[in-house]
């Protein structure tokens, strides 16, 4: 398959980058590209036909995990493979760590970044669940500076983000996590491993019974379950408690429909996962 | 042509004339008439144009060609020594880890990064690691004792 002609802008700095992109109303379609495993797929099918690709390969600092204080911040052309090893990763928010190395196979994983996988904006999205239950902040930088974005204000419609077309995510933050939490994040794939998720689930529940449940692959973007997002009456929720979150989330959804599922089934896995997912984390030994 | 790089393939430096639009697959096929590395899908699902960049696995098909520049690749044909196979493709052929060979080259680049960071993987380990080469003659338990016969042989009697 041959790519359609575009000009390739190879830039260093996040300001090349801003300026590389435009102001975002020319007619000149500019986009960005980091680890190819989305763009690149595109163009070859013809869903997307920019006249410019800027690559954020080189530009410097936007790789890499950072800790402080059990905050984590993730530059956004960190590929899912060096997430899901980082140590501080895994000792701060092992669900996400968990999470990526679950994106579809080994070698798209050490291509594709994280950031790519929040901007294409992609339901069925292993990290986006996660990052909701985790309460993420993004960090997009455009002409008029910097700002944060809330995960909840991030995925805005189906294959669309809050990241406008003049601007570029750099960071992504992850808040400290209260100890003892516990957590887990369950993928669905009826077909293959490395498949998307037909229901990609994420849950931390903290140790005042705080529960936050998020899910992929199901609505048109990846969602909050607010109904399941619920504060428990202690954190050993009783089976009556677990059905009644189950049905509240089924309730709650508005599935999409594809080859891989009906929305009557889509809604069906969301019961029966949220109750697995809740059963799961009464098991779950905190230990710390 | 619309740019010229300079990359090192299997050892070898290379000056080749590029159109931007051409991936890394290109590059290999058109630009150096190196044919090991194959085309299947050509949308990163298959793995049959794996290579390494750097020592990092990529998909060829989806690394645009001008992000080799400077970098350094190596390729199915960079294996063997001196005509001689090397013992992870000899491990393929003794096995019977090749039915039409078209995925092989892509099997051989993954298993050999594989190899080198677990000498010693278990099945599972094989299995979730190669998840995402695709062998549509479906010779996957020969592949699989390919593998293992190769991780035997490097660990040495």
């Amino acid at each position: 398959m041959i790519l359609p002609p575009f000009e390739y802008v190879e830039c260093t700095s996040i300001e090349e980058v801003i300026d590389a992109l435009g102001d975002g109303d020319s007619d000149r379609d500019a986009r960005i590209v980091a680890g190819g495993t989305v763009v690149v797929p595109m163009m070859k099918h013809d869903l997307l036909r920019p006249d410019v690709l800027v690559s954020l390969e080189r530009v410097a600092g936007l790789e890499g995990v950072e800790q402080s204080n059990g905050e984590i911040t993730i530059g956004a052309l960190a590929r899912h493979r060096e997430v899901s090893r980082s140590e501080s990763v895994r000792e701060a928010a092992p669900m996400l760590a968990q999470a990526c190395g679950l994106v579809a196979s080994p070698v798209i994983r050490s291509m594709g970044s994280l950031g790519g996988n929040l901007c294409y904006g992609e339901s069925a999205s292993d990290p986006s669940p996660v990052l909701l239950a985790l309460n993420a902040r993004l960090h997009v930088s455009g002409p008029n500076g910097t700002r944060t974005v809330p995960i909840e204000d991030f995925f805005v419609g189906f294959y669309e983000t809050a990241v406008g077309p003049e601007e570029v995510l750099t960071h992504v933050e992850i808040p400290r996590q209260p100890r003892e939490s516990r957590w887990t994040y369950r993928k669905w794939t009826p077909r293959a491993r490395e498949d998307k998720p037909l229901i990609g689930l994420a849950a931390t529940i903290r140790p005042d019974g705080a529960a936050r449940l998020a899910v992929g692959g199901i609505n048109p973007t990846p969602v909050l379950l607010g109904s399941a997002s619920v504060r428990a009456s202690d954190s050993d929720l009783s089976e009556r408690e677990v059905n009644d979150i189950a049905d509240a989330a089924a309730a709650e959804v508005d599935p999409f429909e594809d080859l891989q599922g009906s929305e009557e089934y889509r809604r069906e896995m969301v019961r029966v996962w949220v109750g697995r997912v809740l059963r799961a984390l009464r098991e779950v030994e905190v230990d710390r | 042509m619309n740019r010229t790089i300079d990359l090192t393939v299997n050892g070898r430096h290379e000056n080749v004339e590029i159109h931007d639009n051409w991936t890394l697959l290109d590059v290999l096929r058109s630009g150096l008439t190196m044919l090991g590395t194959e085309e299947g899908c050509g949308e990163g699902s298959c793995g049959s144009c794996t290579v390494l960049v750097d020592g990092r696995l990529v998909r060829s098909c989806l690394f645009l060609g001008v992000r080799a520049s400077g970098r350094d690749v190596l390729t199915v044909e960079g294996l063997s020594k001196d005509g001689e196979l090397d013992a992870l493709q000899n491990a393929f052929v003794d096995e019977g880890g090749i039915q039409c060979g078209f995925c092989t080259p892509g099997f051989l680049m993954t298993t050999k990064v594989l190899l080198e960071e677990n000498p010693s993987p278990t099945e599972e380990e094989i299995r979730e690691f190669l998840s995402g080469n695709f062998c549509r003659c479906g010779g996957y338990t020969l592949i699989l004792k390919a593998v293992q016969a190769a991780a035997l042989a490097k660990a040495g009697p």
